[in-house]
Protein backbone atom coordinates (compact mmCIF):
# COMPACT_ATOMS: atom_id res chain seq x y z
CA UNK A 1 0.00 0.00 0.00
CA UNK A 2 1.09 3.51 -0.73
CA UNK A 3 2.45 5.32 2.32
CA UNK A 4 1.96 8.84 1.08
CA UNK A 5 4.51 11.41 2.10
CA UNK A 6 6.59 10.62 5.16
CA UNK A 7 8.23 13.96 5.77
CA UNK A 8 5.76 15.97 7.92
CA UNK A 9 7.06 19.36 6.71
CA UNK A 10 6.62 18.41 3.07
CA UNK A 11 3.22 17.01 3.85
CA UNK A 12 2.13 20.27 5.48
CA UNK A 13 3.36 22.33 2.53
CA UNK A 14 1.49 20.11 0.06
CA UNK A 15 -1.63 20.39 2.15
CA UNK A 16 -1.39 24.15 2.31
CA UNK A 17 -1.04 24.43 -1.45
CA UNK A 18 -4.06 22.20 -2.02
CA UNK A 19 -6.17 24.08 0.50
CA UNK A 20 -4.99 27.37 -1.00
CA UNK A 21 -6.16 26.31 -4.44
CA UNK A 22 -9.48 25.08 -3.04
CA UNK A 23 -10.03 28.55 -1.63
CA UNK A 24 -9.02 30.17 -4.92
CA UNK A 25 -11.67 28.10 -6.68
CA UNK A 26 -14.47 28.27 -4.13
CA UNK A 27 -14.10 31.81 -2.92
CA UNK A 28 -15.10 33.54 -6.18
CA UNK A 29 -18.36 31.59 -6.09
CA UNK A 30 -19.07 32.57 -2.51
CA UNK A 31 -18.15 36.16 -3.21
CA UNK A 32 -20.43 36.26 -6.26
CA UNK A 33 -23.29 35.40 -3.94
CA UNK A 34 -22.20 37.84 -1.23
CA UNK A 35 -21.72 40.72 -3.65
CA UNK A 36 -25.07 40.09 -5.26
CA UNK A 37 -26.60 41.19 -1.95
CA UNK A 38 -24.89 44.60 -1.77
CA UNK A 39 -25.89 48.01 -3.05
CA UNK A 40 -23.54 50.20 -5.10
CA UNK A 41 -22.49 52.27 -2.13
CA UNK A 42 -21.15 49.25 -0.26
CA UNK A 43 -18.93 48.43 -3.22
CA UNK A 44 -17.22 51.80 -3.03
CA UNK A 45 -17.20 52.33 0.73
CA UNK A 46 -16.07 48.90 1.91
CA UNK A 47 -13.37 46.43 1.04
CA UNK A 48 -14.29 43.92 -1.65
CA UNK A 49 -14.25 41.04 0.81
CA UNK A 50 -16.49 42.79 3.35
CA UNK A 51 -19.72 40.98 4.11
CA UNK A 52 -22.90 42.59 2.77
CA UNK A 53 -24.68 44.85 5.25
CA UNK A 54 -28.10 44.07 6.64
CA UNK A 55 -30.69 44.21 5.23
CA UNK A 56 -29.42 41.84 2.55
CA UNK A 57 -30.50 43.07 -0.85
CA UNK A 58 -32.26 39.98 -2.17
CA UNK A 59 -34.15 42.49 -4.26
CA UNK A 60 -31.15 42.54 -6.62
CA UNK A 61 -32.31 39.15 -7.81
CA UNK A 62 -35.88 40.18 -8.47
CA UNK A 63 -34.48 43.35 -10.05
CA UNK A 64 -32.39 41.52 -12.68
CA UNK A 65 -35.14 38.93 -13.06
CA UNK A 66 -37.74 41.50 -14.06
CA UNK A 67 -35.96 44.76 -14.96
CA UNK A 68 -33.13 43.10 -16.88
CA UNK A 69 -35.55 40.46 -18.22
CA UNK A 70 -33.62 37.52 -16.89
CA UNK A 71 -36.90 35.63 -16.81
CA UNK A 72 -36.89 35.73 -20.61
CA UNK A 73 -33.17 34.94 -20.98
CA UNK A 74 -33.40 32.06 -18.55
CA UNK A 75 -36.25 30.50 -20.49
CA UNK A 76 -34.43 31.17 -23.80
CA UNK A 77 -31.33 29.45 -22.47
CA UNK A 78 -33.35 26.44 -21.34
CA UNK A 79 -35.16 26.11 -24.68
CA UNK A 80 -31.99 26.46 -26.73
CA UNK A 81 -29.96 24.13 -24.50
CA UNK A 82 -32.56 21.37 -24.31
CA UNK A 83 -33.53 21.68 -27.97
CA UNK A 84 -30.01 21.36 -29.31
CA UNK A 85 -28.98 18.70 -26.80
CA UNK A 86 -31.89 16.41 -27.67
CA UNK A 87 -31.65 16.95 -31.43
CA UNK A 88 -27.88 16.52 -31.22
CA UNK A 89 -28.24 13.25 -29.31
CA UNK A 90 -30.68 11.81 -31.83
CA UNK A 91 -28.54 12.74 -34.84
CA UNK A 92 -25.30 11.62 -33.20
CA UNK A 93 -26.66 8.34 -31.79
CA UNK A 94 -28.15 7.17 -35.10
CA UNK A 95 -24.97 7.82 -37.08
CA UNK A 96 -22.75 6.48 -34.29
CA UNK A 97 -24.71 3.23 -34.17
CA UNK A 98 -24.40 2.62 -37.89
CA UNK A 99 -20.70 3.53 -37.86
CA UNK A 100 -20.07 1.19 -34.95
CA UNK A 101 -22.03 -1.82 -36.22
CA UNK A 102 -22.37 -1.72 -40.00
CA UNK A 103 -19.56 -1.94 -42.53
CA UNK A 104 -20.29 -0.12 -45.76
CA UNK A 105 -18.30 1.72 -48.38
CA UNK A 106 -17.10 5.04 -47.01
CA UNK A 107 -17.92 4.28 -43.38
CA UNK A 108 -14.34 4.81 -42.28
CA UNK A 109 -14.03 8.02 -44.25
CA UNK A 110 -17.23 9.31 -42.71
CA UNK A 111 -15.99 8.58 -39.22
CA UNK A 112 -12.70 10.31 -39.96
CA UNK A 113 -14.56 13.34 -41.35
CA UNK A 114 -16.37 13.86 -38.05
CA UNK A 115 -13.23 13.28 -35.98
CA UNK A 116 -11.09 15.57 -38.15
CA UNK A 117 -13.66 18.34 -37.89
CA UNK A 118 -12.89 18.57 -34.17
CA UNK A 119 -9.43 19.85 -35.13
CA UNK A 120 -10.71 22.73 -37.26
CA UNK A 121 -10.98 26.05 -35.45
CA UNK A 122 -14.63 27.05 -35.28
CA UNK A 123 -13.81 30.77 -35.62
CA UNK A 124 -13.14 30.11 -39.27
CA UNK A 125 -16.85 29.29 -39.71
CA UNK A 126 -18.21 32.27 -37.78
CA UNK A 127 -18.47 34.75 -40.64
CA UNK A 128 -20.03 32.41 -43.23
CA UNK A 129 -22.34 31.09 -40.53
CA UNK A 130 -23.67 34.56 -39.91
CA UNK A 131 -24.43 35.10 -43.61
CA UNK A 132 -25.86 31.61 -44.01
CA UNK A 133 -28.25 32.13 -41.12
CA UNK A 134 -29.09 35.57 -42.42
CA UNK A 135 -30.08 34.19 -45.82
CA UNK A 136 -32.15 31.46 -44.16
CA UNK A 137 -33.91 34.10 -42.06
CA UNK A 138 -32.64 32.41 -38.93
CA UNK A 139 -30.78 35.32 -37.37
CA UNK A 140 -32.33 36.50 -34.10
CA UNK A 141 -34.14 33.23 -33.69
CA UNK A 142 -33.85 30.50 -31.12
CA UNK A 143 -34.41 27.94 -33.88
CA UNK A 144 -31.34 29.22 -35.70
CA UNK A 145 -29.28 28.98 -32.55
CA UNK A 146 -30.54 25.44 -31.91
CA UNK A 147 -29.56 24.34 -35.43
CA UNK A 148 -26.03 25.73 -35.14
CA UNK A 149 -25.45 24.37 -31.63
CA UNK A 150 -26.77 20.97 -32.66
CA UNK A 151 -24.31 20.82 -35.51
CA UNK A 152 -21.47 21.93 -33.26
CA UNK A 153 -21.97 19.04 -30.81
CA UNK A 154 -22.34 16.25 -33.41
CA UNK A 155 -18.67 15.33 -33.80
CA UNK A 156 -18.09 14.96 -30.08
CA UNK A 157 -21.27 12.91 -29.66
CA UNK A 158 -20.44 10.59 -32.56
CA UNK A 159 -16.91 10.11 -31.29
CA UNK A 160 -17.99 9.09 -27.79
CA UNK A 161 -21.04 7.06 -28.84
CA UNK A 162 -19.23 5.03 -31.52
CA UNK A 163 -16.88 3.91 -28.76
CA UNK A 164 -19.82 3.19 -26.53
CA UNK A 165 -21.79 1.13 -29.05
CA UNK A 166 -18.66 -0.85 -29.90
CA UNK A 167 -18.29 -1.77 -26.22
CA UNK A 168 -21.77 -3.34 -26.10
CA UNK A 169 -21.94 -7.13 -26.64
CA UNK A 170 -23.00 -8.19 -30.13
CA UNK A 171 -25.00 -11.19 -28.91
CA UNK A 172 -27.95 -9.00 -27.96
CA UNK A 173 -28.45 -7.77 -31.49
CA UNK A 174 -27.92 -11.20 -32.95
CA UNK A 175 -30.60 -12.57 -30.65
CA UNK A 176 -32.94 -9.76 -31.64
CA UNK A 177 -32.41 -10.46 -35.34
CA UNK A 178 -33.04 -14.18 -34.78
CA UNK A 179 -36.29 -13.15 -33.09
CA UNK A 180 -37.19 -11.31 -36.28
CA UNK A 181 -36.64 -7.72 -35.16
CA UNK A 182 -36.00 -5.16 -37.89
CA UNK A 183 -32.91 -2.93 -38.00
CA UNK A 184 -34.98 -0.11 -36.56
CA UNK A 185 -36.54 -2.31 -33.88
CA UNK A 186 -33.10 -3.53 -32.81
CA UNK A 187 -31.82 0.01 -32.54
CA UNK A 188 -34.74 1.71 -30.82
CA UNK A 189 -35.87 -1.12 -28.54
CA UNK A 190 -32.56 -2.73 -27.61
CA UNK A 191 -29.46 -0.69 -28.40
CA UNK A 192 -30.76 2.76 -27.50
CA UNK A 193 -31.95 1.76 -24.00
CA UNK A 194 -28.65 -0.07 -23.43
CA UNK A 195 -26.64 2.96 -24.42
CA UNK A 196 -28.34 5.17 -21.86
CA UNK A 197 -25.16 5.74 -19.78
CA UNK A 198 -23.31 6.93 -22.88
CA UNK A 199 -26.20 9.11 -23.97
CA UNK A 200 -26.40 10.72 -20.55
CA UNK A 201 -22.67 11.44 -20.51
CA UNK A 202 -22.75 13.07 -23.94
CA UNK A 203 -25.99 14.87 -23.13
CA UNK A 204 -24.70 16.42 -19.91
CA UNK A 205 -21.46 17.59 -21.49
CA UNK A 206 -23.44 19.15 -24.33
CA UNK A 207 -25.84 20.84 -21.93
CA UNK A 208 -22.88 22.46 -20.14
CA UNK A 209 -21.22 23.60 -23.35
CA UNK A 210 -24.37 24.99 -24.90
CA UNK A 211 -25.58 26.67 -21.72
CA UNK A 212 -22.23 28.44 -21.46
CA UNK A 213 -21.77 29.29 -25.14
CA UNK A 214 -21.19 32.96 -25.82
CA UNK A 215 -19.65 33.84 -29.17
CA UNK A 216 -22.10 32.21 -31.59
CA UNK A 217 -24.97 33.56 -29.52
CA UNK A 218 -23.54 37.06 -29.69
CA UNK A 219 -23.10 36.93 -33.44
CA UNK A 220 -26.47 35.41 -34.31
CA UNK A 221 -28.66 37.25 -31.82
CA UNK A 222 -29.11 41.03 -31.69
CA UNK A 223 -32.70 41.14 -30.61
CA UNK A 224 -32.77 41.33 -26.77
CA UNK A 225 -35.93 39.23 -26.56
CA UNK A 226 -33.95 36.26 -27.95
CA UNK A 227 -30.79 36.60 -25.81
CA UNK A 228 -29.45 33.65 -23.90
CA UNK A 229 -27.89 34.17 -20.45
CA UNK A 230 -24.20 34.38 -21.50
CA UNK A 231 -25.06 36.82 -24.29
CA UNK A 232 -26.83 39.08 -21.81
CA UNK A 233 -23.93 38.82 -19.33
CA UNK A 234 -21.61 40.07 -22.07
CA UNK A 235 -23.96 42.95 -22.82
CA UNK A 236 -24.32 43.82 -19.13
CA UNK A 237 -20.54 43.79 -18.67
CA UNK A 238 -20.15 46.25 -21.54
CA UNK A 239 -22.90 48.49 -20.11
CA UNK A 240 -21.19 48.63 -16.71
CA UNK A 241 -18.77 51.14 -18.19
CA UNK A 242 -21.38 53.86 -18.04
CA UNK A 243 -24.05 52.41 -15.78
CA UNK A 244 -22.71 50.81 -12.63
CA UNK A 245 -25.02 48.35 -10.99
CA UNK A 246 -22.65 45.96 -9.36
CA UNK A 247 -25.11 44.14 -7.12
CA UNK A 248 -27.44 43.22 -10.00
CA UNK A 249 -24.44 42.21 -12.15
CA UNK A 250 -23.36 39.70 -9.51
CA UNK A 251 -26.92 38.49 -9.09
CA UNK A 252 -26.96 37.92 -12.85
CA UNK A 253 -23.71 35.95 -12.69
CA UNK A 254 -25.08 33.87 -9.86
CA UNK A 255 -28.29 33.07 -11.74
CA UNK A 256 -26.17 31.94 -14.70
CA UNK A 257 -23.84 29.76 -12.62
CA UNK A 258 -26.35 28.00 -10.36
CA UNK A 259 -27.96 25.65 -12.92
CA UNK A 260 -24.63 24.28 -14.20
CA UNK A 261 -23.32 24.03 -10.66
CA UNK A 262 -26.32 21.94 -9.61
CA UNK A 263 -25.91 19.79 -12.71
CA UNK A 264 -22.25 19.32 -11.84
CA UNK A 265 -22.99 18.31 -8.28
CA UNK A 266 -25.55 15.73 -9.42
CA UNK A 267 -23.66 14.31 -12.41
CA UNK A 268 -20.08 14.87 -11.29
CA UNK A 269 -18.64 11.55 -12.42
CA UNK A 270 -20.44 11.55 -15.75
CA UNK A 271 -19.20 15.03 -16.52
CA UNK A 272 -15.59 14.29 -15.66
CA UNK A 273 -15.54 11.09 -17.72
CA UNK A 274 -17.45 12.62 -20.63
CA UNK A 275 -15.37 15.74 -20.97
CA UNK A 276 -12.12 13.85 -20.81
CA UNK A 277 -13.38 11.25 -23.30
CA UNK A 278 -13.45 13.91 -25.99
CA UNK A 279 -9.87 14.96 -25.39
CA UNK A 280 -8.24 11.57 -25.90
CA UNK A 281 -8.36 11.56 -29.65
CA UNK B 1 -35.18 -12.39 -54.07
CA UNK B 2 -35.38 -12.59 -50.33
CA UNK B 3 -31.72 -11.76 -49.78
CA UNK B 4 -32.04 -8.92 -52.25
CA UNK B 5 -34.78 -7.27 -50.26
CA UNK B 6 -32.90 -7.82 -47.00
CA UNK B 7 -29.94 -6.08 -48.52
CA UNK B 8 -32.13 -3.26 -49.72
CA UNK B 9 -33.60 -2.88 -46.24
CA UNK B 10 -30.14 -2.77 -44.76
CA UNK B 11 -29.08 -0.07 -47.22
CA UNK B 12 -32.20 1.92 -46.52
CA UNK B 13 -31.62 1.66 -42.79
CA UNK B 14 -28.01 2.78 -43.05
CA UNK B 15 -28.95 5.70 -45.27
CA UNK B 16 -31.74 6.86 -42.98
CA UNK B 17 -29.29 6.93 -40.05
CA UNK B 18 -26.41 8.55 -41.92
CA UNK B 19 -27.95 11.07 -44.28
CA UNK B 20 -29.91 13.39 -41.94
CA UNK B 21 -26.90 13.81 -39.64
CA UNK B 22 -24.52 14.33 -42.52
CA UNK B 23 -26.85 16.80 -44.25
CA UNK B 24 -27.14 18.76 -41.03
CA UNK B 25 -23.43 18.69 -40.42
CA UNK B 26 -22.65 19.65 -44.01
CA UNK B 27 -24.92 22.66 -43.95
CA UNK B 28 -24.03 24.12 -40.56
CA UNK B 29 -20.40 23.08 -40.16
CA UNK B 30 -18.65 21.92 -43.34
CA UNK B 31 -20.19 24.51 -45.62
CA UNK B 32 -19.34 27.48 -43.35
CA UNK B 33 -15.76 26.27 -42.90
CA UNK B 34 -15.30 25.84 -46.65
CA UNK B 35 -16.94 29.20 -47.30
CA UNK B 36 -14.57 30.77 -44.76
CA UNK B 37 -11.63 29.66 -46.87
CA UNK B 38 -13.38 31.02 -49.96
CA UNK B 39 -14.24 34.43 -48.47
CA UNK B 40 -10.61 35.00 -47.57
CA UNK B 41 -9.92 35.58 -51.28
CA UNK B 42 -12.34 38.49 -51.56
CA UNK B 43 -12.53 42.14 -50.69
CA UNK B 44 -15.93 42.32 -49.13
CA UNK B 45 -17.69 44.60 -46.69
CA UNK B 46 -20.51 42.13 -46.17
CA UNK B 47 -23.17 44.75 -46.63
CA UNK B 48 -23.47 44.59 -50.38
CA UNK B 49 -23.45 41.70 -52.78
CA UNK B 50 -20.47 43.00 -54.71
CA UNK B 51 -17.55 40.98 -53.54
CA UNK B 52 -14.38 41.59 -55.43
CA UNK B 53 -12.01 38.69 -56.02
CA UNK B 54 -8.56 39.82 -54.98
CA UNK B 55 -6.70 36.51 -54.75
CA UNK B 56 -4.16 36.48 -51.97
CA UNK B 57 -4.21 40.24 -51.36
CA UNK B 58 -5.90 39.79 -47.98
CA UNK B 59 -3.01 37.62 -46.90
CA UNK B 60 -0.51 40.20 -48.12
CA UNK B 61 -2.37 42.85 -46.13
CA UNK B 62 -2.41 40.49 -43.18
CA UNK B 63 1.35 40.26 -43.00
CA UNK B 64 1.77 44.00 -43.42
CA UNK B 65 -0.56 44.72 -40.52
CA UNK B 66 1.46 45.15 -37.31
CA UNK B 67 -1.61 44.29 -35.22
CA UNK B 68 -1.71 40.82 -36.80
CA UNK B 69 1.89 40.22 -35.76
CA UNK B 70 1.13 41.41 -32.27
CA UNK B 71 -1.94 39.16 -32.15
CA UNK B 72 0.13 36.15 -33.21
CA UNK B 73 2.68 37.03 -30.53
CA UNK B 74 -0.04 37.31 -27.90
CA UNK B 75 -1.59 34.02 -28.97
CA UNK B 76 1.68 32.18 -28.62
CA UNK B 77 2.40 33.95 -25.36
CA UNK B 78 -0.90 32.58 -24.03
CA UNK B 79 -0.18 29.13 -25.48
CA UNK B 80 3.22 28.99 -23.81
CA UNK B 81 2.05 30.51 -20.53
CA UNK B 82 -0.95 28.22 -20.32
CA UNK B 83 1.02 25.10 -21.18
CA UNK B 84 3.59 25.85 -18.47
CA UNK B 85 1.12 27.05 -15.84
CA UNK B 86 -1.57 24.44 -16.42
CA UNK B 87 0.73 21.46 -16.87
CA UNK B 88 2.78 22.23 -13.75
CA UNK B 89 -0.24 22.78 -11.53
CA UNK B 90 -2.43 20.07 -13.04
CA UNK B 91 0.33 17.48 -12.73
CA UNK B 92 1.08 18.58 -9.19
CA UNK B 93 -2.60 18.35 -8.21
CA UNK B 94 -3.14 15.05 -10.01
CA UNK B 95 -0.18 13.41 -8.27
CA UNK B 96 -1.02 14.92 -4.87
CA UNK B 97 -4.62 13.82 -5.03
CA UNK B 98 -3.89 10.24 -6.08
CA UNK B 99 -0.53 9.19 -4.65
CA UNK B 100 -0.30 10.89 -1.27
CA UNK B 101 -3.23 9.45 0.71
CA UNK B 102 -4.54 12.87 1.62
CA UNK B 103 -7.82 13.00 3.38
CA UNK B 104 -10.20 15.24 1.40
CA UNK B 105 -8.52 14.17 -1.86
CA UNK B 106 -11.84 13.13 -3.42
CA UNK B 107 -13.50 16.31 -2.27
CA UNK B 108 -10.72 18.50 -3.61
CA UNK B 109 -10.80 16.69 -6.95
CA UNK B 110 -14.46 17.69 -7.29
CA UNK B 111 -13.78 21.26 -6.22
CA UNK B 112 -10.87 21.81 -8.59
CA UNK B 113 -12.99 20.94 -11.60
CA UNK B 114 -15.65 23.58 -10.89
CA UNK B 115 -14.14 26.40 -13.02
CA UNK B 116 -14.50 24.12 -16.05
CA UNK B 117 -18.27 24.06 -15.83
CA UNK B 118 -18.60 27.84 -15.61
CA UNK B 119 -19.06 29.96 -18.73
CA UNK B 120 -16.00 31.82 -19.97
CA UNK B 121 -18.10 34.99 -20.00
CA UNK B 122 -18.80 34.66 -16.30
CA UNK B 123 -15.12 33.96 -15.61
CA UNK B 124 -14.14 37.01 -17.63
CA UNK B 125 -16.53 39.25 -15.70
CA UNK B 126 -15.37 37.88 -12.33
CA UNK B 127 -11.72 38.47 -13.16
CA UNK B 128 -12.42 41.94 -14.54
CA UNK B 129 -13.80 42.67 -11.12
CA UNK B 130 -10.68 41.31 -9.42
CA UNK B 131 -8.62 43.69 -11.57
CA UNK B 132 -11.00 46.66 -11.22
CA UNK B 133 -8.93 49.77 -10.37
CA UNK B 134 -11.38 51.33 -7.87
CA UNK B 135 -13.25 48.49 -6.21
CA UNK B 136 -11.27 45.42 -7.26
CA UNK B 137 -9.82 42.71 -5.06
CA UNK B 138 -6.23 43.00 -6.17
CA UNK B 139 -5.86 46.72 -5.42
CA UNK B 140 -7.71 46.39 -2.13
CA UNK B 141 -5.38 43.59 -1.13
CA UNK B 142 -2.26 45.51 -2.11
CA UNK B 143 -3.57 48.57 -0.27
CA UNK B 144 -3.32 46.61 2.98
CA UNK B 145 0.45 46.93 2.70
CA UNK B 146 0.75 50.53 1.50
CA UNK B 147 -0.08 53.91 2.97
CA UNK B 148 -1.90 55.24 -0.04
CA UNK B 149 -4.70 53.44 -1.70
CA UNK B 150 -3.45 51.45 -4.68
CA UNK B 151 -5.30 52.32 -7.89
CA UNK B 152 -3.50 50.40 -10.59
CA UNK B 153 -5.50 49.84 -13.77
CA UNK B 154 -4.43 46.23 -14.24
CA UNK B 155 -6.05 45.90 -17.64
CA UNK B 156 -4.87 49.30 -18.87
CA UNK B 157 -1.10 48.98 -19.30
CA UNK B 158 0.16 49.93 -22.73
CA UNK B 159 2.40 46.88 -22.72
CA UNK B 160 2.23 43.51 -21.04
CA UNK B 161 -1.49 43.70 -20.23
CA UNK B 162 -1.66 40.28 -21.88
CA UNK B 163 0.07 38.95 -18.75
CA UNK B 164 -3.05 39.81 -16.79
CA UNK B 165 -5.13 37.46 -18.95
CA UNK B 166 -2.94 34.49 -18.11
CA UNK B 167 -4.15 33.90 -14.52
CA UNK B 168 -7.86 33.66 -15.45
CA UNK B 169 -7.01 31.37 -18.37
CA UNK B 170 -4.93 29.07 -16.18
CA UNK B 171 -7.46 29.19 -13.33
CA UNK B 172 -10.21 28.17 -15.71
CA UNK B 173 -8.27 25.40 -17.43
CA UNK B 174 -6.58 23.36 -14.72
CA UNK B 175 -9.45 21.12 -13.56
CA UNK B 176 -9.96 19.50 -16.94
CA UNK B 177 -6.32 18.50 -17.41
CA UNK B 178 -6.06 17.42 -13.79
CA UNK B 179 -8.91 14.95 -14.32
CA UNK B 180 -7.25 13.69 -17.49
CA UNK B 181 -3.97 13.08 -15.65
CA UNK B 182 -5.68 11.55 -12.63
CA UNK B 183 -7.30 8.98 -14.92
CA UNK B 184 -3.87 8.22 -16.39
CA UNK B 185 -2.26 7.81 -12.97
CA UNK B 186 -5.03 5.51 -11.80
CA UNK B 187 -4.34 3.27 -14.79
CA UNK B 188 -0.81 2.57 -13.56
CA UNK B 189 -0.74 -0.85 -11.84
CA UNK B 190 -0.31 -0.42 -8.08
CA UNK B 191 2.32 -3.15 -8.08
CA UNK B 192 4.80 -0.81 -9.81
CA UNK B 193 4.64 1.60 -6.93
CA UNK B 194 4.71 -1.18 -4.34
CA UNK B 195 7.87 -2.62 -5.85
CA UNK B 196 9.50 0.81 -5.86
CA UNK B 197 8.40 1.33 -2.27
CA UNK B 198 10.01 -1.95 -1.21
CA UNK B 199 13.25 -0.88 -2.79
CA UNK B 200 13.08 2.30 -0.75
CA UNK B 201 12.27 4.74 -3.54
CA UNK B 202 10.82 7.99 -2.19
CA UNK B 203 7.85 9.83 -3.67
CA UNK B 204 10.01 12.02 -5.88
CA UNK B 205 11.89 9.01 -7.27
CA UNK B 206 8.60 7.22 -7.87
CA UNK B 207 7.23 10.24 -9.67
CA UNK B 208 10.30 10.58 -11.88
CA UNK B 209 10.74 6.95 -12.79
CA UNK B 210 7.18 5.55 -12.74
CA UNK B 211 4.45 8.18 -12.89
CA UNK B 212 5.98 10.64 -15.33
CA UNK B 213 6.99 8.16 -18.06
CA UNK B 214 3.68 6.35 -17.80
CA UNK B 215 1.47 9.45 -18.01
CA UNK B 216 3.61 11.12 -20.68
CA UNK B 217 1.15 10.11 -23.40
CA UNK B 218 -1.68 11.96 -21.61
CA UNK B 219 0.56 14.94 -20.93
CA UNK B 220 1.25 15.11 -24.64
CA UNK B 221 -2.46 15.02 -25.42
CA UNK B 222 -3.00 17.74 -22.81
CA UNK B 223 -0.30 19.99 -24.22
CA UNK B 224 -1.68 19.66 -27.75
CA UNK B 225 -5.18 20.26 -26.48
CA UNK B 226 -4.15 23.41 -24.58
CA UNK B 227 -2.44 24.71 -27.71
CA UNK B 228 -5.46 24.08 -29.92
CA UNK B 229 -8.11 25.40 -27.55
CA UNK B 230 -6.01 28.49 -26.91
CA UNK B 231 -5.49 29.37 -30.57
CA UNK B 232 -9.13 28.63 -31.36
CA UNK B 233 -10.94 29.92 -28.32
CA UNK B 234 -8.84 32.16 -26.07
CA UNK B 235 -10.26 35.23 -27.73
CA UNK B 236 -13.55 35.00 -25.81
CA UNK B 237 -11.90 35.82 -22.51
CA UNK B 238 -9.82 38.52 -24.23
CA UNK B 239 -12.93 40.00 -25.75
CA UNK B 240 -14.81 40.07 -22.46
CA UNK B 241 -11.97 41.49 -20.40
CA UNK B 242 -10.20 43.96 -22.69
CA UNK B 243 -11.80 43.85 -26.16
CA UNK B 244 -8.23 43.58 -27.42
CA UNK B 245 -7.28 46.92 -25.93
CA UNK B 246 -5.78 49.17 -24.78
CA UNK B 247 -4.75 50.21 -28.27
CA UNK B 248 -4.85 46.64 -29.62
CA UNK B 249 -2.11 45.55 -27.24
CA UNK B 250 -3.99 42.45 -26.02
CA UNK B 251 -5.46 41.53 -29.38
CA UNK B 252 -5.26 37.84 -30.24
CA UNK B 253 -6.05 36.44 -33.68
CA UNK B 254 -9.61 35.41 -32.76
CA UNK B 255 -10.51 38.75 -31.20
CA UNK B 256 -9.02 40.63 -34.14
CA UNK B 257 -11.07 38.45 -36.50
CA UNK B 258 -14.19 39.27 -34.53
CA UNK B 259 -13.42 42.97 -34.48
CA UNK B 260 -12.56 43.13 -38.18
CA UNK B 261 -15.68 41.21 -39.17
CA UNK B 262 -18.42 42.36 -36.84
CA UNK B 263 -17.21 45.82 -35.82
CA UNK B 264 -15.41 47.06 -38.93
CA UNK B 265 -17.07 44.90 -41.60
CA UNK B 266 -13.87 43.83 -43.35
CA UNK B 267 -15.23 40.34 -43.85
CA UNK B 268 -12.68 39.19 -46.42
CA UNK B 269 -9.76 40.31 -44.28
CA UNK B 270 -11.32 38.72 -41.20
CA UNK B 271 -11.84 35.44 -43.06
CA UNK B 272 -8.14 35.52 -43.93
CA UNK B 273 -7.36 35.75 -40.21
CA UNK B 274 -9.50 32.63 -39.76
CA UNK B 275 -7.44 30.81 -42.36
CA UNK B 276 -4.29 32.00 -40.60
CA UNK B 277 -5.55 30.50 -37.32
CA UNK B 278 -6.24 27.20 -39.07
CA UNK B 279 -2.83 27.07 -40.72
CA UNK B 280 -0.94 28.06 -37.56
CA UNK B 281 -2.77 25.54 -35.40
CA UNK B 282 -2.02 22.75 -37.90
CA UNK B 283 1.65 23.73 -38.14
CA UNK B 284 1.95 24.01 -34.37
CA UNK B 285 0.33 20.59 -33.92
CA UNK B 286 2.90 19.00 -36.21
CA UNK B 287 5.81 20.84 -34.59
CA UNK B 288 4.70 20.03 -31.05
CA UNK B 289 4.13 16.41 -31.93
CA UNK B 290 7.69 16.14 -33.22
CA UNK B 291 9.16 17.91 -30.20
CA UNK B 292 7.20 15.83 -27.72
CA UNK B 293 7.91 12.55 -29.49
CA UNK B 294 11.58 13.29 -29.15
CA UNK B 295 11.08 13.74 -25.45
CA UNK B 296 9.47 10.30 -25.07
CA UNK B 297 12.50 8.60 -26.54
CA UNK B 298 14.76 10.31 -24.03
CA UNK B 299 12.61 9.24 -21.12
CA UNK B 300 12.22 5.59 -21.88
Amino acid sequence: MNNGIRNPVAKTIFYLILIGWSILVLYPLLWTLLDSLKDNEQFFRHLPWALPEAPLLWSNFSYVWSRYHFDTYFVNSIIVTLGSTLLGLLLAATTAYVLARYKFRGSNALYLLYIASMMVPFVLALIPLFFLMNSLNLVNSKTGLILVYTSSVLAFGIFVLVGFFKSLPKELEEAAIVDGASHYGTFFRIMLPLSQPGLITVGIVNVLNIWNEYIVGTILINDPSQYTLPVEIGVMQAEMQYRTEWGPLFAALFITIVPVLLLYIIFQRKIASGITAGAVK
Amino acid sequence: MNTGSAKWQRTLFIASFIVPTLAFFSLFTIYPVAKGLYYSLFDWSGMSQDKEFIGLDNFKALFQDPIVWRAIGNDYFLVLGKIIGIMLLATFFAVSLTRFNFKLAGFMRSIFFIPNVISVVVIGVLWSFIYNPQIGFLNAFLSLFTEDKVTIAWLGFMNHTIWMLLPPAIWAGIGFYMILLIAAIQNIPASYFEAAELEGAGQWKQFRSITLPLIWEQMKVSILNIMMTTLNGSFVIVWIMTEGGPDNSTQVMGSYLYQMAFRQYHFGFAAAIGVLILVLSLITTVVLQRLLRHETVELS
